[in-house]
């Protein structure tokens, strides 16, 4: 059987790893992904009532040469990159200080040009300032003198700066600003913000202290002032030279700590994975615990039976790598719990797995849908979006998907386009099969195609081509006829009309008729039915294979036959009626055919009047089979319950070999008929078992009954619904066409109807729109809606004729699965 | 203000009303106390606050944590909050914000008053003054010498001058100086408030008033308690009671002549309100309520006085269990007033 039908066959196996090289087995054991490790703290408290096992407590971390090397590595690299980061802020700091200092010497030299301005006026009118002179030699007299403060102030707080100066110091200084050209950067804040230069010219040393004061209490960055000329200028080549040096050394700077990040940058990604490795690697040793000596590390696993070659290597490259004496080793135990669901996929199937495990992931062992689903869920898609014109803008981009997978953009691509390129075989497909289906539909772009050429002829209707002999007993068209009717109508029973049925697909005629959505919504009706019944059937018949598969043959006769049956002779015998009378009535007998929904509704009602049927016998057939449905219905009630009450008294009567066995769960009866059936004791369920405890359901005829009668129930009504359900293949085939030719009718028919010589102009834009529209509302919108009820038919109207769903998923220890995370977390 | 101010009140403050009440839900649930007390070391006491709406706010901080680090990262963080609050606010709430700070400015006032009588570096007053109360000014308030000085070459531009009034007076600034000062400038600045929540009318006044009522009482008890055994005589006493709250004006004049606890818990029994009199520490937990209850109404500008008193509870919990804790002091761990 190939592995997508079923899933893998499991076992559990006890590793029995050295304490000493656990960390490297477990290494090993990640890089291959072949087993799922189970946990067994979160075990044990599910069954509260075994006691915890003892060695419970993380087994103490090996002493891993190489995670120390790397923390002191790291630790190393930290110290220097915080030292390096620390000098250069520093060195900015000063930097932004000798800068500041300079502008303000070159502004404030402007301040005191005006006051040597100012001097002479003042000392030429002494006379006049009297009183202020007098003031002068008296501040002298007290030991008080002229003095400067000069800085830099942050601009908004300039006003309140100068008022509360003014306030303080009662008009005792004198204070000038300049704005200065360039904004500056805030030492403290790192903004950049406009600074005024201001010098404070003062009397008197109390008000020196309060002027200074208040420059710190608005955080003014106040810089000696140069008393002379000669001062001014030293101190301005000082700051020059200074700042050229700083300027190199902080270049020098900046290199260094590129190159000391560079480094770390080389090293980070290794490093987060081996990080992330190892974190995963002590998270499974948490689960394993100690064996009785001490010595040792059991670890519980599944393992796919298959792979069971690769643990047995990988464990012993592990021991051999860490150089232990005694090897690692493993134990398949027996077991009789459900393992883990495991299905392989590859890139093509793992689509359509993903799609059915949306649902649930399958039972262990069971029939996975997921085979079928690969043409199937495709198939009914195109059933719906059957226009190969769009199915081939599909096909084209799937295509280019497929053809481009490897490309890195699109696998990091994000959301929606992320989406798209995980179905992109899935795409692929629909688009495919859209085409088949557009052309059976005979659609593209709304438009039909004439490859063949049509089976009608038109001519042949006219009476001039006819012998007159012939011409009296038809109804046929001359010149009056054509020109005076609005309607005219193509007879296929005159001879030559009607060719013959066109090789593929519908005929391009149609396309004219006007009675063409009646043509094709009675075929489309009809195949809907037809697809759906044969999807249903198929359903129930992989049911039979589950039935086998676990060894539960009385399923097959008591429910599986019988609910085909059911189908079968109701909805069997409504897809015969339907060929029949696509087989049968010809164009000649086409007035005398019976209607198929009448005839339906007749094989229940059974009316007093009789119609002439389908054929000869009719009404006996369908009494049958409407016996045949009404004495399966009970069967499929009471059938299961009975015959489970019947093994569960009589016990071994008529050759059932396993006659004790039927009341255990259901997950777990296949690996008890693994065990073979020795260890089954007679009469009791309870189960001779080395580690591991059976949970025995007590038998409970009422909850059988009532499953089965529920299950019964919903499978009958469901018939009925779910036959009317696969009628959206029809009415969403139907809504795609007419969309399309709404489209075209209101956009590229304008456009064309235009006159030959603007016509063009026109156009283009009416292309355009309509390639936009085509691509956003046909292909994606109802791309999507067809794609949800495809998937609605799978999951609901297929699946629950067989697929439970209610497994487990096999998640591996496997290192690959983390590496797609951190890809991100360090990007 | 106007008849039916409630259907256009969220024209002008609705964002800001809508954003302190999703606030309000931040606050620190019974759970989260419970799992705070059980907290062994500081670092668990982080970890925990990780969880809550305090997001990673010690993220920055380097090791090792104390509790006054974890003090003012939260100031900080109610300072950004209510910054926000207030940078979006109009007239009149804007005006109402100022008097919520004005409480800090005062408090940082006459916090660096005392620093500059003591000889403290300013710096190292600046790092315990709240957030909230900060202006540029405040750092030169050691320039002055006399509460006038104060006022006429400091305060004059802030919101606190016209609580200056009373105060103007060219005592040089001691240390009871200082005290009589804060409280003086409390009772008018309560007084102030009081009167324009009461101006304002509304929900406002429901709300407001009766908070500002009680917390009115409050410092008559303070202030009764603080001074005895100090040289404050009463009649001094009397003039520092805002005169705003329920105890006004028989209440008052009693707990004037109050000579020791006894005395004034007699004072206090008058009243229904604070009839389990047991020191101060009884104001808390009505405070706390009333607060609470104020996000019960809405429309008003109640609510944003109430969060930032109801996240100061808050703040003044987690550093109780924070000191509990970094102290090994567990017995008295549980004694933080849970807000409701």
């Amino acid at each position: 059987m190939g592995s997508l039908f079923r899933s893998e066959t499991m076992c559990l196996a006890q590793l029995f790893l050295q304490s000493g090289t656990a960390y490297e087995c477990l290494s090993a054991l990640g890089e291959k992904g072949l087993v799922q490790f189970r946990d067994y703290l979160v075990q044990e408290i599910n069954r509260a009532d075994i006691p915890l096992p003892e060695g419970e407590t993380s087994p103490p971390a090996p002493p891993l040469k190489q995670v120390l090397e790397m923390q002191e590595q790291l630790q190393k690299l930290e110290v220097e990159l915080r030292e390096v980061t620390k000098n250069k802020e520093k060195l900015r700091k000063n930097l932004l200080e000798l800068i500041e200092y300079t502008h303000m010497l070159r502004v404030t030299k402007t301040f005191v040009k005006r006051n040597v301005e100012f001097e002479p006026t003042y000392e030429e009118f002494p006379p006049l300032e009297n009183d202020s002179l007098l003031d002068y030699s008296c501040m002298q007299r007290l030991g008080a003198k002229l003095g400067f403060v000069s800085g830099l102030i942050n601009q908004g707080k300039v006003e309140a700066f100068e008022k509360m100066l003014w306030r303080v110091c009662k008009g005792y200084t004198i204070v000038t600003y300049a704005e200065l050209d360039e904004p500056l950067e805030d030492p403290e804040t790192g903004e950049v913000i406009k600074w005024y230069v201001f010098l404070i010219s003062f009397w008197g040393e109390q008000i020196g202290h309060k002027v200074k004061k208040i420059c710190d209490c608005y955080h003014c960055h106040v810089y000696p002032y140069p008393n002379t000329a000669e001062e001014r200028k030293e101190i301005q080549e000082g700051l020059n030279t200074r700042i050229q040096d700083l300027y190199t050394v902080l270049h020098k700077t900046e290199d260094y700590l590129r190159q000391v990040l560079c480094k770390a940058a080389e090293s980070v990604y290794s490093h987060v994975i081996q990080v992330k490795k190892m974190k995963a690697i002590y998270h499974m040793l948490n689960m394993c615990s100690f064996d009785v000596t001490n010595k040792c590390l059991i670890a519980e696993v599944w393992c796919p039976e298959a792979d069971l070659h690769d643990l047995r290597r990988a464990l012993e490259d592990g021991s051999r790598e860490s150089g232990a004496t005694i090897p690692s080793f493993m134990n398949t135990i027996p077991t009789k719990e459900t393992p883990p669901t495991l299905i392989r996929t590859n890139k093509f199937t793992e689509g359509f797995q993903n799609i059915v495990d949306a649902y649930g992931v399958g039972s262990y062992r069971e029939v996975n849908p997921a085979l079928f689903t690969i043409i199937t869920f495709p198939f009914l898609f195109a059933v719906m979006f059957g226009d190969f014109g769009h199915g081939f803008v599909m096909f084209l981009f799937a295509l280019l998907l497929v053809l481009n997978e490897n490309h890195p953009r699109l696998k990091q691509s994000q959301e929606i386009m992320r989406m798209f390129f995980n179905g992109r075989y899935i795409l692929l497909l629909m688009g495919l099969f859209s085409v088949y289906t557009g052309l059976i539909y005979n659609d593209c772009f709304s438009k039909s195609v004439n490859l063949f050429g049509s089976g009608w002829n038109v001519s042949a209707m006219y009476s001039s081509s006819h012998a007159p002999a012939e011409r009296r007993r038809m109804v046929l068209w001359n010149d009056s006829v054509v020109r005076r009717s609005r309607v005219l109508q193509l007879d296929p029973s005159v001879p030559g009309v009607f060719q013959g049925p066109y090789p593929l697909g519908i005929d391009p005629i149609w396309n004219l008729a006007t009675n063409r959505l009646t043509f094709l919504n009675s075929f489309k009706m009809k195949m809907s039915v037809i697809l759906g019944i044969i999807h249903m059937t198929f359903g129930v018949i992989l049911g039979i294979f589950n039935h086998l598969h676990f060894r539960k043959k009385f399923n097959i006769y008591l429910v599986s036959v019988p609910e085909l049956l059911f189908m079968l002779c109701i909805f069997g015998y409504l897809i015969f009626m339907i060929v029949y009378k696509w087989l049968v009535y010809s164009a000649e007998t086409s007035r005398v055919a019976p209607s198929i929904l009448i005839e339906f509704i007749n094989m229940f009602l059974f009316p007093a009047s009789e119609t002439n049927g389908l054929y000869a016998g009719q009404e006996h057939v369908q009494r049958l089979l409407l016996a045949v449905t009404a004495l399966s219905v009970p069967v499929l009630f009471l059938g299961k319950p009975l015959f489970l009450l019947w093994l569960h008294n009589g016990r071994s009567c008529f050759g059932v070999s396993r006659s004790g066995y039927t009341l255990i769960r259901k997950d777990s009866e296949e690996e008890v008929s693994l065990l073979g059936s020795q260890d089954i004791e007679e009469g009791n369920n309870q189960m001779e078992d080395g580690c591991r405890e059976m949970t025995c359901e007590e038998f409970n005829f009422g909850e059988i009954l009532m499953t089965q009668v529920i299950h019964s129930i919903e499978y009958c009504l469901g018939c009925i619904s779910n036959t009317a359900s696969y009628l959206r293949l029809w009415a969403l085939s139907l809504a795609h066409a007419q969309l399309s030719d709404v489209l075209w009718t209101m956009l590229v028919r304008v456009g064309l109807r235009v006159d030959t010589t603007y016509g063009v102009l026109l156009l283009l834009p009416v292309i355009a729109l309509f390639a936009v529209l085509t691509i956003f509302i046909l292909l994606i919108m109802e791309g999507l809606s067809a794609f949800l009820h495809a998937i609605r038919l799978h999951w609901v109207e297929f699946q629950n004729k067989f697929y439970i769903g209610a497994g487990t998923k096999f998640v591996p220890f496997s290192f690959r699965l983390l590496s797609s995370k951190f890809s991100d977390d360090v990007a | 203000m106007l008849e039916g101010a409630e259907f256009y009140f969220n024209v002008d403050h609705g964002y800001l009303e809508g954003l302190v009440r999703g606030c309000k839900a931040s606050l620190l649930t019974q759970q989260d106390y419970i799992n705070l007390v059980q907290c062994e070391t500081l670092e668990d006491v982080k970890i925990h606050l990780q969880t809550t709406d305090y997001g990673n706010f010690l993220a920055n901080e380097t090791n090792p944590l104390t509790v006054s680090k974890i003090d003012t990262e939260m100031r900080k963080k109610l300072c950004r909050e209510f910054e926000y609050f207030r940078n979006h606010s109009l007239e009149p709430l804007s005006t109402f914000f100022t008097y919520m700070t004005c409480s800090y400015m005062i408090d940082n006032v006459i916090l660096l008053m005392n620093g500059a009588l003591q000889k403290k570096s300013v710096k190292e007053i600046l790092v315990k003054c709240h957030p909230l109360g900060r202006f540029t000014e405040m750092e030169a308030v050691n320039i002055a010498e006399t509460p006038s000085d104060l006022f006429n070459a400091v305060l004059v531009e802030t919101p606190l001058a016209p609580f200056f009034q009373d105060c103007m007076s060219e005592n040089t600034l001691d240390e009871l100086n200082i005290e009589l000062l804060r409280n003086k400038l409390y009772k008018s600045y309560l007084e102030a408030f009081y009167k324009f929540c009461k101006n304002h009318g509304d929900v406002t006044a429901e709300i407001m008033c009766p908070i500002l009522e009680f917390e009115a009482d409050r410092r008559a008890f303070i202030i009764t308690l603080n001074s005895f055994g100090t040289e404050l005589s009463k009649d001094d006493r009397e003039t520092l009671y805002p005169t705003c709250g329920k105890l006004y004006p028989e209440g008052l004049r009693l707990l004037a002549q109050a000579e020791d606890f006894d005395q004034m818990r007699r004072v206090a029994e008058h009243y229904g309100v604070y009839k389990p009199f047991d020191g101060l520490y009884c104001f808390f937990l009505p405070q706390v309520q009333m607060n609470v209850l104020a996000f019960n109404r809405q429309f008003h500008y109640g609510v944003f006085y109430a969060y930032a008193k109801l996240k100061e509870q808050e703040m003044r919990n987690i550093v109780w269990i924070a000191e509990c804790i970094s102290q090994r002091h567990r017995t008295k761990i549980n004694s933080y007033i849970p807000i409701l």
